[in-house]
C-alpha cells in the first residue's frame, strides 16, 4: 500500500509516494503522462532527453528493419518491374518510331531521286526533240530557200524574155518609124537593114 | 505583466506508453513503416503499362527522385543497386519527422534520440562494411593515408581522417537530424505555448489581441516544419549515399 505526502512550499505541491510497508520511497522517474491531459508536475524530472530510451530504440529498429527488408525484396523490385517494362515499351515505341522515321526517309531519298532521273530523262527526251525540230526547220527552211531560188530564177527568165520580146517589138517599131519619117523626108525608103542596125546601136547605146 | 511558464523540457517529448514499452514515439515508427508499406504496395498493385497517376505516381516519384537526385549525383550509375535501401531511409525518416506538425501526434519520432542514433549506426555499419567489402584492407589505407597528401603531413592528417571518417560521421548525422527536428518542435511549442497564454490573459486584457502575433509564427513555423522534414530526410539519405560511394569508389 502506498501514501501519497504532499509537501507545500509556496505555490509548489510536491507529492511523493511511500510505500506503508516498507517506508521506502517510489521513484517516479518511469512515471509518463500526457502533457496536455496531467499535471505535469506528478511526474519527476525523468531520463535525459538525449539519452536513447530502449523502447524506441527497439521498435523504431524493428520497424525500420522489416521496411526496408519488405522494400528490398518485394516493395521496390514490384514497382521497379512496373516501371521498366512501361519504360522499356515507350523505348521500343520510340525505336519503332525511329526505324518508321528512317525507313520514310529512305523512301523520300527514293523517291527524290527517282524524280531526278525522270527529270533528266524528261530534258534529254525535250533535247533531242528539239534538236529534231532544228533539223526539220533548217532542211524546211533550205528547202524552201531553194524553191524560192527556183522561183526567182524562173521570175527573171520569164522576165528577160518579156523584156526581150518587147525591146524586139519596140525596136521594130522603131525602125519602121525610121524608115517612114526617112521615107517622108527623103522620098526615099532606106535600107532596112541598116535602119535595123542603127536602131539597135541607138538603143544600146540608150540602156547603158 | 504576463508570466509564460516554459514546461520542462521532458514534459514536451516524454510521453505516456499507450501500453508498456510502447509510447507514441514507436507508434510514430511503427505508423511509418506501415504508411511506407502501404503507399509502396498500392502503387506496385497499379497497372504499369498505362501513364502512371495518383499513388503509383507519388511512389514513381520519390524512386526517380532517390535515383536522379542523389543516386546519380553521388555514386552514380554503379550505386543504382543501392536504391531500396536509400529509399527506405528516405521515407521512413520522412514519415517520422512529419507527425511534428500532425494535430494529435504534433510530434517528429526523429526528435528523440533513438531514432536518428539507430539510423546513424546502421549507415555507420553499411558504409564501412561497404568499404571492407569493395576495397578490402585497403579501405583502412584508403582512408586514413589519402593518396597525394606529403608523407610528413600524415602525422596530421591520418589522426583526422580517422576521427572524421570513423567516429564523427555517425555522430553528426544523428546531432543533425535529432537537433533540427527537436528544435523545430521546441520553436513550435513556444509559438504556441505564448500565443495561448496571450490570449488567456484575463488580467490585462489589451494583450489578448497581441496573441494573433505568435499565433501567425505558429502557423509560418508550422509550414516551415513542412520544408524542414523533407529537408532532412533529404540530408540524412544524401550523406548516406555519400558516405558509400566514398568507400566503395576510393577515387571518390
Amino acid at each position: 500500500m502506498l501514501t501519497a505526502v504532499v509537501i507545500r512550499s509556496g505555490e509548489v505541491l510536491q507529492v511523493r509516494l511511500v510505500s506503508a510497508e516498507e517506508g521506502k520511497e517510489v521513484d517516479l522517474t518511469e512515471c509518463s503522462f500526457e502533457p496536455e491531459a496531467s499535471n505535469p508536475t506528478e511526474c519527476g524530472p525523468g531520463p535525459s532527453p538525449i539519452i536513447p530510451e530502449m523502447k524506441e530504440l527497439a521498435w523504431g529498429a524493428g520497424s525500420f528493419i522489416v521496411f526496408a527488408l519488405l522494400m528490398r525484396f518485394f516493395l521496390f523490385p514490384r514497382l521497379k518491374k512496373g516501371m521498366d517494362s512501361r519504360y522499356n515499351s515507350i523505348r521500343e515505341g520510340h525505336e519503332n518510331a525511329e526505324a518508321t522515321r528512317t525507313s520514310a526517309r529512305s523512301e523520300v531519298a527514293q523517291y527524290d531521286a527517282a524524280v531526278v532521273a525522270a527529270k533528266a530523262e524528261a530534258a534529254k527526251v525535250v533535247d533531242a526533240a528539239r534538236a529534231t525540230l532544228e533539223t526539220e526547220r533548217q532542211a524546211a527552211i533550205t528547202a524552201a530557200n531553194a524553191r524560192i531560188a527556183a522561183q526567182r530564177e524562173a521570175a527573171m527568165a520569164a522576165a528577160d524574155a518579156a523584156r526581150a520580146a518587147g525591146r524586139s517589138q519596140v525596136e521594130s517599131a522603131v525602125v519602121d518609124v525610121v524608115s517612114s519619117a526617112v521615107e517622108i523626108a527623103t522620098g526615099k525608103r532606106p535600107d532596112g537593114s541598116a535602119v535595123s542596125r542603127a536602131v539597135a546601136d541607138a538603143m544600146s547605146a540608150g540602156v547603158r | 505583466m504576463i508570466a509564460l511558464e516554459f514546461p520542462p523540457i521532458n514534459e514536451i517529448l516524454r510521453w505516456k506508453d499507450l501500453f508498456p514499452t510502447f509510447n507514441k514515439i514507436a507508434l510514430i515508427a511503427v505508423a511509418a513503416a506501415l504508411i511506407g508499406t502501404v503507399v509502396f504496395l498500392l502503387a506496385g498493385r497499379k497497372d504499369a503499362k498505362v501513364a502512371p497517376k495518383g499513388v503509383r505516381n507519388f511512389a514513381e516519384s520519390i524512386v526517380e527522385f532517390i535515383e536522379n537526385g542523389i543516386i546519380m549525383q553521388t555514386m552514380g550509375r554503379d550505386g543504382l543497386g543501392w536504391t531500396p535501401f536509400l529509399l527506405s531511409l528516405f521515407s521512413f525518416i520522412y514519415l517520422c519527422n512529419v507527425p511534428g506538425i500532425i494535430p494529435f501526434l504534433q510530434m517528429p519520432a526523429t526528435a528523440r534520440m533513438a531514432l536518428p542514433l539507430f539510423l546513424s549506426l546502421l549507415v555507420w555499419v553499411v558504409f564501412i562494411v561497404t568499404g571492407f567489402k569493395h576495397q578490402g584492407l585497403a579501405y583502412i589505407k584508403n582512408s586514413l593515408f589519402p593518396p597525394g597528401v606529403p608523407k610528413a603531413l600524415y602525422l596530421l592528417v591520418t589522426p583526422i581522417e580517422f576521427i572524421s571518417t570513423f567516429l564523427v560521421r555517425p555522430f553528426s548525422l544523428t546531432v543533425r537530424l535529432f537537433a533540427n527536428m527537436l528544435a523545430g518542435h521546441i520553436l513550435l511549442v513556444t509559438f504556441a505555448l505564448l500565443s495561448e497564454a496571450l490570449f488567456q490573459a484575463e488580467g490585462n486584457p489589451a494583450l489578448i489581441p497581441v496573441g494573433v502575433l505568435p499565433l501567425f509564427m505558429l502557423i509560418f513555423l508550422t509550414g516551415f516544419e513542412v520544408l524542414v522534414a523533407f529537408l532532412q530526410a533529404y540530408i540524412f539519405t544524401i550523406l548516406t549515399a555519400v558516405y558509400i560511394g566514398g568507400a566503395a569508389h576510393p577515387e571518390h
